[in-house]
């Protein structure tokens, strides 16, 4: 296997690899795993293809993003060969034009990428997506979410205040990766809904904010809870909803909401359709703010005049997501997304037998 | 920058602080010699008549602009 990457000569001593990436601006801040030669070539062995294979130039600096710039990337955050075809279905993923990663890398609004592993290799690398699944503690998706950090940081050139202008950043840029609690999930999930087979592996891309927490201990229906989640989507600071054909709306369910909701005997159908009637704002309130005058909007919505009128913040319920993932207790979460970007989702076929 | 490579005079407007984006995005995509108006920033929260004073500043120095680059 013939590597291509400049080579550092280093002392061999974790505070000094740490010292030299930080000052060359090639880390998010953490220690990293020294991407030595052997584990470069570990990692590229997981997936098929060659390593100056390029999946594609990365925003915003155009670089090109080789099977062996992201296999660096992925030995530095932690990830174990067998989390390499994830990170490689991300990129592939993000770089799909209706994912608008240029857009996403550059924005002053603090998105970033969320990915949602679905199918079987989710379970086969302890991909979590149970009790505390956005938080830490869980190797496969600190690790990969912080690879795919690492990439765009590295190979795209989305330096925070120079090339990645968010205002604020967020705690989601440091890693950001999840797998659907489809153990609990009384529905289909959510890669199976998108059309792709129970038994096939699926990374889907949602350019979201950090996770909104929905807190409902009362309700005990499918309304009470969807009320509850629908009010926690609707407000005037959300980018969601003002370039309406590009809003999306990820809710996640708490297994223990999920099972209230589907008790009322509602499918996935019934959940996107309550919230998307009920996620909404009058638009005197709209008016109050945001980026009222600068929407871009349906001409029906443009043509309201009454400030009564409850507008929707998705142009469809299939712009809402749903998916299942926690563990116990009465919360969900909303994500959303930064309303210039749409979700993608792409099969893992890069895993080499 | 797909109106510059058909022939058709183009520039780009970035804000101060989005100049070094603005600058490595014209150099990344080989379109360095692209005119480039640095405007003030914020633009973002500016009453209408500024923004129409600002527009009408931006548009004739991007004219200029565009003229000499020629």
């Amino acid at each position: 296997m013939t590597l291509r990457s400049e080579v550092l000569e280093l002392s061999d001593s974790p505070d000094a690899v740490y010292e030299a990436f930080c000052e060359r601006e090639w880390c998010d801040g953490l220690p990293i795993i020294p991407p030595t030669p052997e584990r470069v070539e570990a990692m590229l062995a997981a997936v098929t293809g060659d390593p100056g294979e390029s999946l594609g130039p990365l925003p915003p600096l155009w670089r090109e993003a080789t099977l062996e710039k992201l296999a660096v990337n992925a030995v530095m955050a932690g990830c174990l060969p067998e989390h390499f075809p994830v990170v490689v279905a991300a990129v592939e993923a993000m770089l799909d034009p209706a994912f608008n990663l240029y857009g996403v890398q550059a924005t002053t609004h603090p998105v970033a990428p969320l990915l949602i592993l679905n199918g079987p290799y989710a379970r086969a690398i302890g991909m979590h997506g149970g009790a505390g699944c956005f938080g830490p503690g869980f190797r496969a998706n600190a690790t990969i979410g912080r690879a795919i950090r690492l990439i765009l940081m590295n190979v795209g050139g989305g330096w925070p205040g120079r090339h990645d202008m968010a205002t604020h950043g967020s705690p989601a840029k440091f890693s950001y990766a999840i797998a659907e609690n489809e153990a609990t999930n009384p529905w289909q999930p959510l890669h199976v809904e998108l059309g792709f087979g129970p038994d096939e592996s699926v990374v889907t891309v949602f350019g979201g904010e950090a996770p909104h927490n929905v807190n409902d201990h009362v309700s005990a229906t499918a309304s009470g809870i969807l009320n509850t989640v629908s009010d926690t989507a609707a407000t005037l600071g959300s980018n969601v909803k003002w370039y309406l054909s590009q809003s999306q709306l990820l809710v996640v369910l708490g297994p223990e909401h999920a099972a209230t909701i589907a008790g009322d005997n509602f499918g996935k159908d019934d959940v996107r359709a309550f919230v998307f009637e009920h996620a909404r704002l009058p638009l005197g309130t709209l008016k109050l703010g945001g980026m009222w005058g600068i929407q871009d909007w349906p001409r029906w919505m443009m043509a309201v005049t009454d400030d009564r009128t409850l507008l929707p913040i998705v142009a469809s319920p299939k712009e809402i997501f749903v998916i299942v993932a926690g563990g116990a207790g009465k919360h969900s979460a909303v994500v959303p997304n930064c309303t210039f970007s749409r979700a993608v989702s792409r099969p893992l076929t890069r895993v080499r037998p | 920058m797909e109106l510059a490579k058909g022939g058709t005079p183009a520039g780009l407007i970035a804000t101060a602080t989005f100049q070094p984006l603005a600058v490595s995005e014209l150099q990344a995509l080989g379109m360095g010699g692209l005119p480039l108006l640095v405007i003030d920033h914020p633009l973002g929260g500016e009453k209408p008549e500024g923004v129409l004073r600002r527009a009408h500043q931006a548009v004739e120095e991007l004219a200029a602009l565009l003229g000499a680059s020629r």
